[in-house]
């Protein structure tokens, strides 16, 4: 008998969920994690999307999470010449979202899945899968300690190497994924309160600004996002996309580039930098066009004995930029089904079959990960179309998705969902 | 060689554990020299040298794997450092 009923690969966001629940229902749930502590390894924009904590298990709006801050406020800011020459404000009646730092938040998951009975080893980097046959029976570690179970759950993120070891999905095209760069600033509240109000910024120009991605090739803009006591920035591009011609001439100095302009522009300059203190600088990648290629989209999310959760499977809200959400509700169906398929003692591939086809009919799954919401990265060609697109996502296009997915225009309803407002 | 946690200048906000081992290979049979691995590193882990990409230093890696993504001959093996080892930031 396998010493463990589910190992989970990775405490980053999805994978807390899924050994908690496995957890709760009794099964002998092993949490691996490669870094020193969980969060450690995780970088992210990281604006989590109120679908996740409307839609994933209650316990994360519940049990006191560590949040930043809560997105109700939206400011577009239109650069050209350098100035911000137009901004237009949303006010929102619920948060878009709750942004949040990765390291402390995954660390806080990480506690309420051993708290539910899981085991939580860090440090430990699982290398490879054991088969028996096709089936997936376990893993191994990097210091070559071999660790059975009925079921592994795969919640590595988007190496999914284990994923690709089990012989189950190929790595992400090139095409699929974004490279970011990151900053962090750290900067006193009122002067955040001051400068921005709180609200959520987002930086739009025309590729003459050189500020971010030219329109077509990927990207929602500079993202300077307001936390507590700090501003986190996001510049990112899909290097690979347009014939690779980004990659052809200056790759990374590109994306290094549009930071650089943008710390030049006025605004920045003249009202923020006096009172940001840089603090960190980081860069990451992610499959956020996963959902929008054909090829990886039929890509198997499990196997015998193994599910593949959130990034790892390529579960991403490709028109807003999300993976969190999308993890966090993978996740919880993972854990349903290894559950199931336990008490069934099957862990067929034709058992865990079930696992694909709840994640493929789930709302937030049929309405944002589908191939059809390319149209805001991908179509805007002009500044006007920019702006329109822009406001309809961020405005009423938003709101009436929401509205639909948790079936209810009542924002009394909602708010009894989310104490947090 | 140093056994000491790193940090660097240009990229604060991040430390370096030591002990990661080779984690990420060329394979040189495969590699084409077309320098795209260096191009998109932030890092500056890769030089071509005599036509051919090399890992220079895994000293300032971030584990993102866009060299692995992009390389279009298949020529980089990756994997990930020892358990506890590698880049650590607490901002991301």
């Amino acid at each position: 008998m396998p010493e463990y009923d589910v190992i989970v690969v990775g405490a980053g966001f999805a994978g807390p969920v899924a050994a908690k629940k496995c957890a709760e229902a009794g099964l002998r749930t092993l949490l691996l994690e490669r870094a020193a502590q969980p969060g450690h390894k995780v970088i992210s924009s990281c604006l989590v999307p109120i679908t996740g904590f409307l839609l994933g298990p209650s316990w994360l709006r519940e049990e006191n999470p560590p949040l930043e801050r809560a997105g109700y406020g939206v400011a577009v800011h239109y650069v050209k010449g350098g100035e911000v020459f137009l901004t237009v404000k949303t006010e929102l009646a619920m948060p878009m979202g709750y942004m949040i730092y990765c390291r402390p938040f995954c660390t806080w998951e990480a506690e309420k899945a051993v708290q539910a009975g899981a085991e939580l080893r860090t440090s430990t980097t699982a290398v490879d899968v054991t088969k028996d046959g096709r089936r997936i029976t376990g893993v191994v570690t990097d210091e070559g300690e071999r660790l059975d179970s009925r079921v592994v759950i795969d919640a590595e993120g988007s190496e999914n190497l284990l994923a690709i070891k089990a012989g189950i999905r190929r790595k992400f095209p090139p095409e699929s994924i974004e490279l970011c760069l990151l900053y962090d600033f750290e900067m006193p509240q009122a002067d955040i309160e001051d400068v921005t109000g709180g609200d959520l910024e987002f930086y739009w120009a025309m590729p003459d600004e050189e500020i971010h991605a030219p329109p077509g090739e990927g990207t929602l803009g500079v993202y300077v996002f307001p936390y507590r006591q700090s501003l986190h920035l996001t510049f990112g591009q899909f290097l690979a996309m347009k014939d690779r011609k980004a990659i052809a001439s200056d790759g990374c100095k590109l994306i290094q580039s549009y930071a650089d302009n943008f710390f030049n522009i006025r605004r920045w300059r003249e009202l923020i930098a006096p009172k940001a203190k840089l603090r960190a600088r980081v860069w990451a990648t992610a499959p956020l066009y996963a959902n929008l290629d054909p090829e990886v989209r039929a890509m198997p999310v499990y196997g015998d004995g193994m599910l593949i959760v959130g990034d790892a499977g390529g579960f991403e809200t490709s028109a807003s930029g999300n993976g969190v959400d999308t993890a966090w509700i993978t996740a919880e169906i993972a854990a349903d089904v290894a559950i199931e398929a336990i008490k069934n003692n099957d862990v067929s591939a034709s058992f865990l079959e079930r696992y694909a086809q709840r994640c493929q009919a789930h709302p937030v799954m049929v309405d944002l990960c589908s191939p059809q919401r390319r149209d805001l990265t991908s179509t805007q060609h002009d500044l006007g179309q920019m702006i329109q697109g822009s406001l309809g996502y961020f405005t009423g296009d938003a709101m009436l998705r929401m509205a639909e997915l948790v079936k209810t225009t009542n924002l009394e309803d909602v708010k009894k969902l989310l104490p947090l407002l | 060689m140093s056994d000491q946690v790193r940090t660097v200048k240009d990229i604060p906000g991040v430390e370096w554990v030591p002990g990661t081992g080779d984690f990420i290979r060329v394979e040189p049979e495969r590699c084409t020299g077309c320098g795209d691995c260096a191009r998109v590193c932030f890092g500056e882990c890769y030089e071509i040298r005599q036509g051919v990409a090399q890992v220079r230093s895994l000293d300032r890696c971030m584990e993102c794997g866009y060299c692995w993504y992009i390389c279009p001959s298949d020529a980089i093996e990756f994997s990930l450092p020892r358990g506890g080892t590698g880049y650590r930031t607490n901002w991301g």
